[in-house]
């Protein structure tokens, strides 16, 4: 099975590189392939075209707990911005390259995205924990 | 009672910018002006810093095109060295230099311009984006996305990943290029070649349904400035700068660009954190001038590869002598495409490129620099001063989209004057008619430094002021609608 693991974030602020750190954890052993992004852009959705799986993770201030979640899908073509959005690449694999996979997006709670490298403690705590959540989805549970 | 119109953000640029339209007292516009609002300061903060460094710094200026940035460092750190450098590291920026303009036209045409032009300047904002294009003409869309992608995959090859690239420094580059790199960008090639031929095809009927654009988006004489090669060619990497007025006249030949602070001058205006610069014997503002796709064609004699020749020879019919419609920047953007394809294709069977030796090395020979190359919007000029150990002790960067700053200026103008009618009804502005300004500007693909967006906001806004300064409308589109 063809799975895509895509980490969105800017490791130069804090925890916004939090989803890089998890694709770190994750490593060669995931058997998926792994791509770290500063942003998601519309070509990802050409790359992603034959995937069977594809996970989405990104570093989120507004949420409190780690969640791993389908891709909903908007029912009207969304707006772009600047700042795409997992469901955006999605709907653009769909309908322009066949895109026929599984998407989720994994969200991981942050708190400081201050110039600097290095996650905090907490954020460093749920990329652990988002990393063994992929691994048992992807069928190698941890420990 | 007069009145300004603001638009901000503008959108579907790159960066951060609005437009400020003022109206008289019988609510006729007066003026319009395009001001950028950001400011970042990489002038300064290299100061202190070793020159080795400056390529990758300096391709922080911007995430759209900082293998620009990064030729342009790396030739002022070859003339710090005093160094030639080898043949393969030369025809690998050059390789990088075509991708980069391939996938930074492709940007601008596709995703941020053919929302315009395929479903009409007038069309509902919320469909004015790709996903419109998606419902509209989903192989279209397609095929520029896979054109982005296939210049975006020929910088990650050879620089080693798409944005900011640091793969090459004073006297040469880090890797050498290989027979798989080679195979595989030979294997985009038909597909590349087969979608700017189409997109040009299109792009020709389609631009020309847009008569009343194409007459008053920024259509007035002024000179053109670019790069050339010693033919005369059009020339993206290293030569000598040619400019032309807006008959094709050559007003000065053979330009040094190392020379350019000789020739260029820079003026600066109260409402702009950008440049103003201009061609110094003609002083400001007489002397301003165009840079980019546009100059570019109208100051080469030929594009030295055979579809893009054919094309060019074309495109010149355009005009007398030289084409001063700013609309015309999207068609020589399409044109530049297929020239950059045929040169990719091209130099996979340069013997150069697979050479060996891809580093000069030297230790530093001289204390001042200046690194120019053709950037996707136009010529682009770093200019450092070192001290004995090598730290900067100061930099100056003269960018594209600078160089366009009046001209974008006048385009606003122009536009706002024949475009911006209040409603009869509402004596408001209908949105078609803002979007024409954003589209004068668009015409242009400024580059704002795009590597800076604020979270969630889009850059372009819209100001009406009144004849007492009083400001009467905002106009700012809401986060879920900002790139409308």
């Amino acid at each position: 099975m063809r799975t895509v693991l895509i980490a969105c974030g800017n490791c130069l602020r804090g925890d916004d590189g939090a989803a890089h750190r998890v694709l770190h954890l994750l490593g060669p052993q995931s058997g998926a392939e792994l791509r770290s992004v500063q942003q998601l852009l519309p070509e990802l959705a050409g790359e992603i075209a034959g995937a069977e799986l594809v996970v989405f993770l990104d570093a989120a201030i507004d949420c409190d707990g780690l969640s791993v979640e389908a891709v909903r899908e908007p029912e009207a073509p969304p707006a772009l911005t600047h700042i795409s959005r997992p469901s955006e690449i999605v709907v653009l694999s769909r309908a322009l390259f066949g895109f026929k996979g599984l998407a989720f997006q994994c969200r991981i709670p942050v708190g400081n995205l201050s110039t600097g490298e290095g996650l905090s403690p907490s954020a460093e705590g749920f990329a652990g924990e988002a990393a063994r959540i992929l691994l048992d989805l992807l069928g190698h549970p941890a420990g | 009672m007069s009145r300004t119109v603001l638009i901000q953000p503008v959108t579907r640029i790159e960066g951060h910018a609005k437009i400020s339209i003022q109206l008289d007292d019988a609510g006729q516009v007066e003026s319009a002006r395009f001001h950028v609002t950001e400011f970042r300061g990489f002038e300064k903060l290299c100061e202190g810093r070793p020159f080795q460094e400056m390529p990758g710094l300096m391709s922080r200026v911007c995430g759209i095109c900082p293998v620009s940035h990064v030729l342009a460092s790396s030739k002022a750190g070859d003339m710090l060295l005093g160094v030639e450098i080898p043949p393969a590291a030369e025809q690998q920026r050059r390789l990088m230099n075509y991708a980069q303009i391939l996938q930074s036209h492709a940007l601008s045409f596709f995703h941020l311009s053919s929302p315009d032009l395929l479903l009409g300047m007038d069309a509902p904002p919320g469909q004015r984006n790709i996903f419109g294009l998606l419902q509209h003409d989903a192989d279209f869309l397609r095929r520029g996305i896979r054109l982005r992608q296939f210049g975006q995959r020929v910088i990650e090859l050879v620089g080693g990943k798409k944005i900011h690239p640091g793969w090459s420094g004073p006297g040469g580059v880090q890797r050498r290029f290989t027979s798989a790199q080679r195979d595989e960008i030979l294997g985009w090639i038909p597909e590349a070649a087969e979608s700017v031929s189409l997109a040009l095809e299109r792009g020709k009927r389609v631009l020309d349904s847009f008569r009343p654009e194409i007459e008053f988006l920024g259509n007035f004489p002024s000179l053109f400035l670019g790069t050339v090669n010693e033919l005369g060619g059009l020339e993206y990497y290293d030569g000598l700068i040619r400019i032309v007025d807006g008959r094709g006249n050559s007003i000065a030949e053979n330009l040094d660009p190392k020379r350019y602070a000789t020739f260029l001058g820079e003026a600066s205006e109260d409402f702009s954190f950008v440049k103003f610069p201009y061609y110094q014997p003609f002083g400001y503002p007489q002397g301003h001038y165009r840079v980019g796709p546009l100059a570019r064609l109208n100051v080469a004699a030929f594009a030295g590869t055979p579809r893009a020749d054919c094309e060019l020879r074309e495109f010149k019919q355009r005009g007398a002598g030289a084409v001063c419609e700013s609309f015309h920047y999207h068609l020589a953007r399409l044109i530049e495409m297929l020239h950059c394809v045929e040169r990719i294709e091209e130099l996979m069977a340069h013997r150069d490129l697979f050479e060996e030796t891809i580093q000069a090395h030297a230790s530093l020979n001289r204390r001042e620099c200046v690194g120019s190359c053709e950037a996707p919007r136009g010529t682009l000029f770093h200019h450092y001063w070192v001290d004995p150990d090598g730290l900067m002790t100061r930099a100056n960067l003269l960018i594209a989209t600078a160089q366009n700053n009046r001209a974008m200026n006048l385009a606003v103008d122009q536009a706002a004057r024949r475009f911006l009618k209040p409603s009869s009804a509402s004596g408001e502005f209908e949105e078609g008619m803002l979007n024409r300004l954003e589209a004068a500007i668009r015409c242009y693909d400024p580059c704002l430094s795009c590597s800076t967006h604020a979270l969630g906001h889009m850059p372009v806004v819209v100001e009406v002021f009144a004849a007492n300064g009083d400001l009467v409308r905002r106009i700012a589109r809401p986060p879920d609608s900002q790139n409308a």
